[in-house]
C-alpha cells in the first residue's frame, strides 16, 4: 500500500489517482464521524463533501506532524460546526420523547450489547444543539468553555445541555438493552 | 451518577471510535470537480511558467544550434564569396574572355574556390612577363596590345583578376582605416524605461511561525492579485544594467466562514472604537463600520462584547451581507534590481534579481454583497514599509532596435513579515509572469 506521505505528495501534486485513494481510505471513517453529529443522512453527506474539499485544499498546510486522521478529524468537525452554526437558528430544543424509566442502574449496567450502529441512531436522535454538546465534550475532549466559545453559547449553558443529553441518552440505552434483552429472553 | 456520567461518555466514546460507514458514492462524484476547479488557478500558473521555461530554453537552444551549424559552414562560404567575387571580375566586360579554351577552363573553375583558382593560375605565372606596371594598371589591355594568345592570354587575364581583387580589398581597407573610430563603433543605448504588468498568485505563507496561525490559515485563502508599473534601467554595462522604478502591487486574502451583517447600528452602545476583532493570518482586523455585526461560522476568530448569547443578528433582524470577509492591501514598490544578459540575440535572455521597498498605502477589509464592497474595517499591526526579494528570468524580444517586448517571470519572497502580531509573523511568497513594452534611449 502507498505511504500516506506519498499520498499526500500526489494529491498535491494533483494527481488523480492520490486524491481518490485518500478519500477511499478515509471516507468510510469520516463518514461515520459525519454521521455522528448530523440528524439526517443528507446533511451528513454535505458535511463529509464540504470536509474532504477543505482537507484537499488544506493538504499543503499540513505538517506531517501528529497523527493525520485525527487532522482529517478536526477539519471534519470544524466543517460539522459550521454546518450548526449555520442553522443555528433553526433548531430549537425539542421536548424529551416519552421514553419509559430506565430499570437498571447506569453506574452498574452492562452495554457491552450494543451494537456500534445502535449507539449512532441513539446519539443522533438526541436534539441537534445536545448533540452537539455531547459529541464535542465526550467524544472530541472539549471543555466547557471552549464549546461555549465553538457554538456561542455560556459556559453553564453547555453543561446544562450535556446534563440533558446524557440524561436522554442514558434511558434510549435502557430502553435498547431492554429491548434486546426481551428479544434475546424470547 | 457521576460515574454512570462518565460510564455514559465512554460507551459512546469507545462504541463509536472505529467505526465506519461506507459513504454514498456520488459524494465524491461532486468532490472531485470542486476539488479540480479550486486547483486550476495554481496549475494554470505553473503550467504559464513551465510553458516560459521551455520556450525560453528551446529559443536557445534553437539559437545555438544555429550558430554552431553557421560556424561550421564559415570556411566554405567565406570561399564561396570570394569565388563569386573572383567570377564577376572574370566575366567583367573589361576583360572579354572569348577563346574557346578559356571558356572551358572558365567553365571548370566556375565553382572551384579562389584558393584553388589562385593555384590554378599560378603556374601560368611563369609563362611570358608581364611588368608589374601592365598588372596595376587598369586601363591596360592584354588582349588588345597582341602580346599573349590563348593559354597565356588566359593566364594574364586570371593574374590581372587577381591582382584586381587584391586591389580591391587593399581598398577597402585602406577606406575603413580613413573612416573616424567613433563611427565604425556601434551606438549604444544606455537607458531604457519599462512598462510591465502582472497577475500575482501569493502561493502560500511560512505556516511553521505557530499552530495559531495555522488554524488561523486552514480558512483562509490567497487572492490573485495584479501589479504593475513603470521602471527605468541604466545599463552599466552592454550586459548588465541596474534598474528601479515604482511598481503598485495589491494583495489580497479571502476570510471563509466569517459571516457579517449589516444594520448593527441601532445596536450599537459601545464607547469605543471598535465592536467586533478578527484574528487572521495577517494580523487582527478591527472594524470601523458601526453597521456592521461579525459572526465566527467556524471557530472563536470572532472577538466581541456582542457574542451569541447577549446578541442574536436573526432576533434582530439584521440584512445578512456574506459568509467572507476580503483583507486588501496595496503597495507602492519600488526595486532596486540587477539584470545580467546572458544571451544577446534577437530574443535576449536576461536574470533578474534585486530587493524591494514596498510602503502601504492601501488597508482595507470588505465583505461582498451583489457585487459590491461593504466596508467592514481595517487590519491592525501592519508593517508600512516591507522588503522583498525578487529573482526572476527576461525575455525580451527586439521589436525594433529601440523598442521590445519583455517578459519575466518572477518570484518573489517578502523578508520581512506582514504584521508584527506574536505568533503570526507571515512571510508571503508569490509569482508573476510580467509582461510590457521597453522602450531604450
Amino acid at each position: 500500500l502507498p505511504d500516506i506521505k506519498n499520498i499526500i505528495k500526489g494529491c498535491l501534486a494533483g494527481n488523480r489517482r492520490d486524491q481518490e485513494l485518500l478519500y477511499r481510505r478515509h471516507s468510510a471513517r469520516l463518514y461515520a464521524v459525519c454521521l455522528q453529529y448530523s440528524g439526517n443522512d443528507e446533511e451528513a453527506r454535505d458535511i463529509l463533501q464540504e470536509g474532504f474539499i477543505k482537507i484537499f485544499e488544506n493538504l499543503v498546510h499540513y505538517k506531517h506532524e501528529g497523527s493525520f486522521e485525527g487532522w482529517m478529524r478536526r477539519i471534519v468537525v470544524n466543517t460539522a460546526l459550521e454546518k450548526f452554526r449555520s442553522n443555528h437558528n433553526l433548531y430549537r430544543v425539542d421536548d424529551i420523547d416519552l421514553i419509559p424509566e430506565p430499570d437498571a442502574d447506569p453506574e452498574t449496567e452492562d452495554y457491552s450489547g450494543l451494537e456500534a450502529v445502535d449507539l449512532l441512531n441513539i446519539i443522533r436522535e438526541l436534539p441537534p444543539k445536545y448533540r452537539m454538546v455531547f459529541n464535542l465534550f465526550a467524544i472530541e475532549g472539549y471543555s466547557h468553555k471552549e464549546i461555549g466559545q465553538m457554538i456561542s453559547i455560556s459556559e453553564g449553558t453547555s453543561k446544562s445541555n450535556l446534563s440533558r443529553a446524557r440524561m436522554i441518552l442514558q434511558k434510549k440505552v435502557s430502553y435498547s438493552m431492554g429491548v434486546n434483552k426481551k428479544a434475546v429472553n424470547g | 451518577m457521576a460515574d454512570g456520567n462518565v460510564n455514559i461518555d465512554l460507551l459512546f466514546r469507545n462504541g463509536l471510535k472505529d467505526y465506519e460507514v461506507l459513504p454514498p458514492p456520488e459524494v465524491w462524484n461532486n468532490i472531485l470537480p470542486a476539488v479540480r476547479k479550486k486547483q486550476k488557478p495554481f496549475v494554470f500558473l505553473r503550467a504559464a511558467a513551465l510553458i516560459a521555461v521551455l520556450l525560453s530554453l528551446s529559443i536557445l537552444g534553437y539559437r545555438w544550434s544555429r550558430e554552431i551549424i553557421i560556424q561550421m559552414q564559415n570556411p566554405e562560404l567565406a570561399s564561396n564569396e570570394e569565388s563569386t567575387q573572383y567570377r564577376n571580375n572574370a566575366g567583367s566586360p573589361g576583360t572579354a574572355v572569348k577563346s574557346p579554351a578559356v571558356k572551358q577552363r572558365a567553365s571548370k573553375t566556375k565553382n572551384m574556390p579562389a584558393a584553388q583558382l589562385y593555384s590554378a593560375a599560378i603556374p601560368v605565372l611563369d609563362g611570358p612577363s608581364i611588368s608589374p606596371e601592365e598588372n596595376f594598371n587598369p586601363g591596360n589591355d592584354l588582349l588588345k596590345s597582341g602580346k599573349l594568345f590563348d593559354m597565356q592570354d588566359y593566364s594574364a587575364v586570371i593574374q590581372k583578376s587577381i591582382f584586381q581583387a587584391v586591389n580591391t580589398k587593399n581598398k577597402v581597407k585602406d577606406d575603413l582605416k580613413e573612416i573616424p573610430y567613433k563611427e565604425l563603433k556601434e551606438k549604444t543605448n544606455k537607458w531604457s524605461i519599462t512598462a510591465l504588468a502582472s497577475p500575482t498568485y501569493y502561493m502560500g505563507r511560512d505556516r511553521s511561525v505557530s499552530d495559531v496561525a495555522d488554524k488561523m490559515g486552514i480558512s483562509e485563502k490567497s487572492m490573485v492579485s495584479y501589479s504593475g508599473g513603470v521602471s527605468f534601467a541604466y545599463y552599466l554595462t552592454k550586459k548588465l544594467s541596474i534598474q528601479s522604478g515604482l511598481y503598485y502591487s495589491s494583495v489580497g486574502n479571502q476570510i471563509d466562514g466569517i459571516s457579517s451583517f449589516s444594520g448593527f447600528s441601532p445596536y450599537d452602545f459601545t464607547k469605543g472604537d471598535h465592536n467586533f476583532e478578527v484574528f487572521t493570518t495577517n494580523g487582527i482586523i478591527y472594524t470601523e463600520n458601526s453597521d456592521v455585526f461579525l459572526l465566527d461560522r467556524s471557530g472563536d476568530r470572532v472577538i466581541t462584547k456582542y457574542n451569541n448569547d447577549v446578541f442574536d443578528p436573526a432576533k434582530a433582524n439584521l440584512s445578512y451581507v456574506n459568509n467572507t470577509l476580503y483583507q486588501n492591501f496595496s503597495y507602492l514598490e519600488m526595486p532596486v534590481f540587477l539584470r545580467y544578459k546572458l544571451i544577446d540575440k534577437i530574443i535576449d535572455f536576461n536574470i533578474i534579481g534585486g530587493v524591494s521597498y514596498n510602503i502601504l498605502v492601501n488597508n482595507s477589509v470588505n465583505a461582498h454583497v451583489d457585487g459590491n464592497n461593504y466596508y467592514v474595517g481595517k487590519t491592525a499591526g501592519l508593517n508600512s514599509i516591507l522588503v522583498s526579494s525578487s529573482l526572476g528570468m527576461g525575455l525580451e524580444y527586439s521589436l525594433t532596435n529601440k523598442i521590445s517586448l519583455n517578459l519575466e517571470p518572477t518570484f518573489k519572497y517578502y523578508l520581512s513579515p506582514f504584521n508584527m502580531m506574536e505568533g503570526t509573523k507571515t512571510h508571503p511568497y508569490s509569482f508573476g509572469i510580467f509582461s510590457g513594452l521597453s522602450f531604450k534611449f
